[in-house]
């Protein structure tokens, strides 16, 4: 049943440039396949794993510098550009990440939002990457629908791609040794499992899968600027819809991300950006006193607790 | 090395701001493990509260009069109101605290910018670009006048957890909240009381910073950077760590911009955390 439905939806994504919508539809699925894209691939390493980044802004942000650097310096392809950015972004992943995850919970947490914040400054102040200046793109001489169709096709790839590599994580043999580590790491050392390695793969996918929607996403805007790459929001928000879908599968992301895009374009249109933004910071913190495991698990308790007879199970053989 | 030692004792006074800024966010994570992501910007809001009143003639020092009891006041609310609510509903309470704070520190960045828009203020009093010259050093009078309120402050906080009942009630909990609780200790009072002060610490704070500093509706991001290498380098749990890490920082940034090109300062700061990290994951004084 499932593989029907998700075969339906793909030739539906597929063939929905082609019926005449306009640019808007497009450009809104096109941020929402990132918005996918992101929240399942922060799910790998804060989902699957437990270590909760609040970093993955700097992730992203590597990505698109890393095509933009290229672009303009070295005239690649964003075809090639793209790629070489989520690259850079695993590099970096693997660089940063083996002191970051000697931490656990709460350091782990606040170090990974420093390692955002501090990348974000560094590229700031660094010449060669445009500083506060930011960096201009090309692109080339595309009609607009044609750019949008591309850049749909393009992220539309990028999230079945993250949207894979996640299930096949979490159905796979190390999904169930991430899951060992964040139930209990020592417990899951003790029996062997790989924890270093099997925390830095994840991360690094992660990072790597983060970094390749940044480069596209980069590529489109064609201009880019430490504040929205590196944006702290982007971070947040990444672990935001990764919690509102519920974090322990691998499609709840998916939920979560369609959601928040949609919540957000529609505060957007409506009230404008500033308004949106206070807004969607209250409402954000209303959900979360709410809804503190999301929105999957709490569907899923409704629907477990309506069926059953209160009775139906003497108290007696209940007991293990 | 006139040039050094300037560069150090100014660091050395604007770290005691980030010192006290630290304070406040280290206990609320100490006493009731919510990471504060809001309370750099609660210290912006309080700039904002100084600016407001500056223009009204009110010297930034007795503002605090006003500054104070509201913050405490809107610690105690903050705790009752979202934090105490949110954490009884269970969950991940790191994850939770950490996107809620966010939420709130965006719509308040946000507010701020909407009243004031996102421009740098200043604030401007009488003794603004006077120093005091003491030797070699220039001491500019603003950097004093912070540096001062955030000593009295952290001597203040120290003395009432070291030296009073309702402190040490505050450091039980923050040790071991069962055993607390267990000698009669009203866990709820405590952490309220505790919310209280740490936000009340951090109107103190951006007291001292509007003082030092231009700031905009988005600065408390980049205090949001210094409150966490302090509270990372000193550790939680430690208020002496607290002040040690924030002179430290302090230091540090001001000395490094010497050395190396201005560019590079971040990333130096930066690498220099990381490094610290594989030696020392914990923190220098984490017990």
């Amino acid at each position: 049943m499932s593989r029907a439905v998700a075969a339906g939806l793909a030739v539906v994504l597929l063939i929905f440039p082609w019926v005449g919508t306009g640019e808007y539809p497009l450009a809104l699925l096109y941020s929402t396949f990132m918005y996918v894209a992101l929240a399942v691939a922060w799910n790998v390493i804060g989902g699957f794993a437990g270590y909760l980044s609040f970093g993955h802004a700097a992730f992203f942000g590597l990505g698109g510098y890393t095509t933009g650097f290229f672009l303009v310096r070295a005239g690649l392809s964003p075809f090639l550009t793209a790629p070489l950015g989520a690259a850079v972004a695993a590099a970096f992943a693997a660089l940063a990440g083996y002191p970051c995850l000697r931490l656990r919970g709460p350091y782990f947490a606040v170090v990974t939002m420093i390692l955002g914040l501090a990348v974000r400054a560094v590229v700031l102040n660094l010449p060669w990457t445009g500083a506060a200046e930011g960096l201009w793109m090309t692109l080339p001489p595309w009609e607009p629908i044609v750019a949008r169709r591309a850049f749909y096709y393009a992220m539309l790839a990028v999230a079945l791609v993250t949207v894979l590599a996640g299930r096949a994580v979490r159905l796979g043999k190390i999904g169930v040794g991430l899951e060992a580590i964040r139930e209990d790491e020592e417990a899951a050392q003790s029996i062997g499992v790989p924890v270093v390695r099997l925390k830095m793969s994840a991360l690094i996918l992660s990072a790597g899968l983060t970094g390749l929607a940044g480069g596209i996403y980069a590529y489109d805007r064609s201009y880019i600027h430490p504040d929205f790459m590196f944006d702290l929001h982007l971070s947040v928000l990444a672990v935001l819809m990764a919690l509102l879908g519920g974090r322990q599968s691998w499609a709840g992301p998916i939920l979560g991300a369609v959601v928040v895009r949609l919540v957000d374009e529609a505060l957007t249109v409506r009230v404008g950006t500033e308004a949106a933004r206070i807004i969607f910071g209250l409402g954000l913190a209303l959900v979360i006193v709410l809804l503190p495991d999301g929105v999957l698990p709490y569907l899923e308790r409704l629907r477990w607790r309506a069926p059953r007879p209160p009775a139906a199970v003497p108290a007696a053989q209940a007991r293990p | 090395m006139a040039q050094v030692l300037q560069a150090l004792v100014t660091g050395l006074l604007t770290g005691s701001v980030y010192a006290l800024l630290g304070a406040g966010f280290s206990l609320i994570w100490g006493v009731a493990h919510v990471i504060n992501i809001v309370h750099p910007a609660l210290a912006v809001g309080a700039a904002y509260a100084v600016y407001l009143l500056a223009a009204r003639g009110v010297d930034p020092l007795a503002s605090l009069a006003v500054v104070v009891p509201l913050f405490f006041l809107l610690g105690v609310g903050f705790y009752e109101g979202v934090i105490r609510p949110a954490a009884r509903r269970g969950g991940d309470l790191v994850l939770v605290s950490m996107v809620l704070t966010f939420g709130l520190a965006a719509a308040l960045e946000n507010v701020l910018a909407a009243v004031w828009g996102p421009g740098p203020r200043v604030v401007n009093v009488a003794y603004t670009g006077r120093a005091v010259q003491l030797g070699v050093l220039a001491l500019p009078i603003t950097h004093l006048a912070g540096a001062g309120l955030a000593t009295v402050t952290i001597a203040a906080l120290y003395l009432f957890l070291h030296k009073t009942f309702p402190g040490k009630a505050v450091r039980a909990v923050w040790q071991n909240p069962e055993g607390a609780a267990l000698c009669a200790i009203n866990l709820r009072q405590v952490t309220s009381l505790t919310y209280g002060l740490a936000i009340a610490s951090a109107g103190v704070a951006g007291v001292a910073l509007a003082l030092i500093y231009s700031f905009s509706p988005a600065s408390h991001l980049m205090w949001l950077v210094f409150v966490f290498l302090v509270v990372i380098v000193g550790g939680v749990g430690s208020l002496v760590g607290v002040v040690v890490a924030g002179m430290l920082v302090g230091a540090l940034t001001n000395l490094s911009t010497l050395v190396i090109p201005f560019a590079w300062a971040p990333f130096f700061l930066f690498a220099s955390l990381g490094v610290l990290l594989l030696l020392r994951p914990t923190g220098l004084f984490r017990r």
